[in-house]
């Protein structure tokens, strides 16, 4: 048994401690991302977070067997559907697909970047210069109003590059709500006006709560044919705080009475505004002159070719009508400086091909090695050195939840590129014929090791400031993986080769 | 016989190590006219693709019939250019990707009208940067790359403390960066942000042989001077040479990988072959005319 140094030692505990941290998970099933609480699925008891083992006895284990267990829907008749999971078992009866998204167990504590795992990613430029505290508040409304319209799973931060742009960056991981834009770039300035007047706005001053994803006061009230298409109509209730329903009983108190076919309204309607454009004009029934009401019902519309396409246009237009009553309108003008959507598919051809790519490069490195030095144990040393510092800089990756884009892995490739150089360094000064003692040839490789170190950080450094640090990722990996390989893996490279060559 | 030998080559390296340094110069000034050339016609040292241009880039998933597709679009959008991916194993088209400095809200629904069907985030992924943040990206990154060399030069002087050797290293870095760039040009490729961030990892990545050279010439004791050298021109050569077997397999599987891989690795590719030429040849060359006139051997 050959007896090991400490520096080896450590090598090996922190590659332990890498694998605990990034915890590969062999566990099948799905993953319940969301459950839509208006649903069948939700009364009957799931929720997200639960893993889907099986539906109707048939095992799930991919994205593909889900689809096809719930093939059968929607049905005419009511039918039972039996969802197993790891904890329970759940009986819903319901003739329409189960409103639940569900995603893969993530096989790993790594997180991959937008480019590679999917999602939406969005630059917001405000318009002017924003304090810090200013920036906080815009950062504040953006992130409630993309959880109330039910994005969780959301990263917002300030971020300003070196012209001393401040800008807020959204990273929403895989996923990419369609009204992303509308909800993160337009104010969303809510106003009901009757006449000139405006009666309320929205936000918590005006408001003071909202229905919503409660089918009795909140929902889709009907549909049929117009024009071209099909119309949605959605209503929902608000509840206004006590200042905006005196203001009301006001304004109201001052209109005339007309009367239609359809009753006796007042002669002016309720208009709503969002970010000034007219959404809906209501007719104010005669019994509300005057009073000073809190509970005022907001309709709208939306529009489709077909009755699926009206009915979803509707409940989307209703659910952002929402969220701005909720959250009430951004404090500043917002521009869009940059936006991506990135379809999440593509990503896992890219995972394939990385992992393709990062043994051919293995094998490419190894055979030179081999062919060079035509020792297996001096090669294998080098090769799982290089594997060590990847593992490593995974590790540290996945410890402080850094989300791994194609850049950052690049890094992580180039800084195994370093750490073979040094290696060949070390071989070369210690196997070197010259009369110096090894001890002053390891401290010259160590000269050129540590210099060929600090060239690198002092090169990437400038990334993290550059381009509002979209490129970050790509510098810290590189200045993570040649840090472990200086403090980590190079002194236990040294130790196994001087054993060896003592062997 | 093998000492014969040794005297051959050391004289013979005695003789023509001036005009080997000329290759790299040779090569170095007709990099620096091309991108003078370059510059005085598209006013810019690069192509740069709509990430740092301003612009709107569409992934289309699958295999798209292109040629209808892209003779229709051009039609409306001259400006379009298309790339292809595809499948590491089948070869198959996996993505059409579409590039103009049109906004998304041009661009989509003209590409949406051809295709006959929505993009939705399942069949496409759209990206788009304004015009004046892709600008000021471009700014900084250069600034990044300046800044780089800057800090760069500063390590490789604190290490050696002498002018001449330090300068050397500086100058073979610089030889890379001009002699990658006129490549890139000359190839035609439009240059994103991670390909300018590939050229800052040249200037950390290339010094190595460089600093490895000096070190050897100047702080190892035996052997004769051009021993030293050779010896670690033979080290170096491997240490580019493993970097270029793990570079270059990327290069045939280009096709197959996100965008920012490929510049990168493209860059670096390009740039490591500039460095064996700038490190033995020109580094080498001032560190021999160096010792030679300060007696060292």
């Amino acid at each position: 048994m050959v007896k090991l140094t400490i520096r080896i030692w450590i090598l090996i505990i922190i590659l332990v401690l890498s694998l605990l941290v990034i915890k590969p998970n062999f566990e099948s099933g799905l993953i319940i991302k969301s459950v839509d609480s208006n649903s069948t699925a939700f009364e009957a008891g799931l929720r997200s977070g639960q893993v889907i083992k099986s539906i109707d006895s048939q095992e799930i284990k991919s994205m593909e067997d889900f689809s096809k267990a719930l093939a059968q829907f929607p049905t005419k008749e009511k039918t039972k559907l039996i969802i197993t999971t790891k904890e329970a078992t759940y009986t819903l009866f319901t003739n329409e697909t189960p409103k639940i998204t569900v995603g893969q167990i993530p096989s790993t504590n790594l997180k991959f970047g937008l480019d590679i795992a999917g999602g939406s990613r969005a630059l917001i430029k405000p318009e002017g210069e924003l304090s810090t505290p200013e920036l906080n508040d815009l950062i504040a409304v953006t992130t409630e109003r993309l959880n109330v319209y039910g994005l969780t799973d959301i990263i917002i931060r300030p971020t300003s590059d070196l012209s001393g742009n401040t800008y807020m960056l959204i990273e929403i991981a895989g996923a990419n709500p369609s009204e992303l834009e509308e909800l993160v770039a337009k104010q969303g300035k809510f106003e009901a006006k009757i006449g000139n007047e405006t009666v309320f706005v929205g936000g918590k001053k005006d408001i003071a709560s909202v229905c919503r994803n409660d089918a009795s006061c909140s929902g889709i009230e009907s549909c049929y044919a117009v024009q071209g298409g099909e119309l949605c109509r959605f209503r929902f209730v608000v509840h206004l705080s006590e200042d905006a329903a005196k203001r009301h009983a006001d304004i109201t108190s001052k209109l005339g009475v007309n009367t239609t076919e359809e009753g006796r309204y007042l002669d002016q309607k309720l208009d709503l505004y969002l970010d000034d454009k007219l959404v809906d004009s209501l007719f104010i029934s005669e019994e509300l002159k005057g009073r000073v009401t809190t509970q005022i019902q907001i309709q709208g519309s939306g529009t489709g070719a077909s009755r699926e396409d009206a009915f979803n246009a509707a409940q989307k237009s209703m659910q952002k009508l929402q969220t701005v009553l909720i959250t009430g309108s951004l404090p500043y003008k917002l521009e869009i400086a940059k936006l991506d959507t990135i379809s999440p598919s593509l990503g896992k051809e890219f995972t394939t091909n990385i992992l393709v790519l990062a043994l051919v490069v293995f094998a490419a490195v190894s055979i030179v090695l081999f062919v060079k030095y035509r020792k297996i144990k001096i090669t294998s040393a080098v090769i799982l050195t290089m594997f060590s510092e990847a593992f490593i800089t995974l590790g540290i990756a996945a410890l402080i939840k850094w989300n791994l884009d194609a850049p950052s892995i690049a890094g992580i490739i180039a800084g195994m590129g370093t750490g073979v150089n040094d290696q060949i360094v070390i071989i070369d000064e210690s196997v070197s014929t010259d009369l110096s003692s090894l001890k002053e040839r390891i401290k010259r490789a160590f000269f050129i090791i540590v210099g060929a170190f600090f060239t690198i950080i002092a090169a990437m450094l400038p990334l993290f400031w550059a381009g509002a640090g979209l490129l970050r990722g790509f510098a810290l990996t590189t200045i993570i993986s040649v840090s472990v390989g200086i403090l980590v893996t190079r002194p236990a490279f040294a130790d196994i080769l001087k054993k060896i060559q003592q062997s | 016989m093998e000492e014969i030998k040794k005297t051959e080559s050391k004289s013979w390296y005695n003789k023509w190590y001036k005009i080997l340094f000329a290759i790299p110069i040779i090569i170095m000034v007709l990099s620096l006219i091309y991108l003078g050339i370059f510059y005085s016609k598209h006013n810019d040292f690069m192509y740069r693709d709509v990430s740092l241009s301003g612009g709107t880039t569409i992934t289309l998933n699958g295999n798209v019939d292109s040629a209808e597709f892209e003779s229709s679009l051009k039609q409306n959008f001259p400006d379009v250019a298309f790339r292809k991916l595809t499948d590491l194993r089948t070869g198959e088209p996996i993505a059409l990707m579409v590039e103009s400095s049109s906004a998304p809200e041009e661009l989509k629904p003209a590409v949406e009208k051809i295709l006959g069907y929505n993009l939705t985030s399942d069949n496409s992924s759209v990206e788009f940067t304004g015009a004046t943040l892709s600008q000021g990206f471009y700014k900084q990154l250069i600034y990044a790359l300046i800044a780089s060399f800057i800090l760069m030069s500063i390590v490789i002087f604190v290490m050696f403390r002498t002018f001449v050797p330090s300068a050397a290293v500086i100058f073979a870095a610089f030889g890379d960066i001009v002699m990658a760039l006129a490549a890139v040009d000359y190839l035609g490729i439009k240059l994103s942000a991670a390909g300018i961030a590939a050229f800052l990892m040249l200037i950390g990545y290339s010094v190595d042989t460089d600093i490895l050279l000096t070190t050897r010439a100047l702080k190892k004791k035996q052997g004769t001077l051009n021993e030293r050298i050779y010896g670690a021109f033979k080290t170096g050569i491997l240490m580019t040479g493993t970097a270029l077997a793990a570079v270059i397999p990327v290069l045939f599987l280009m096709g197959s990988l996100p965008d920012s891989f490929k510049q990168i690795f493209l860059i670096l590719a390009l740039g490591l072959f500039a460095d064996i030429l700038n490190t033995w040849l020109t580094n080498a060359g001032i560190i021999k005319w160096y010792c030679d006139k300060k007696g060292i051997d």
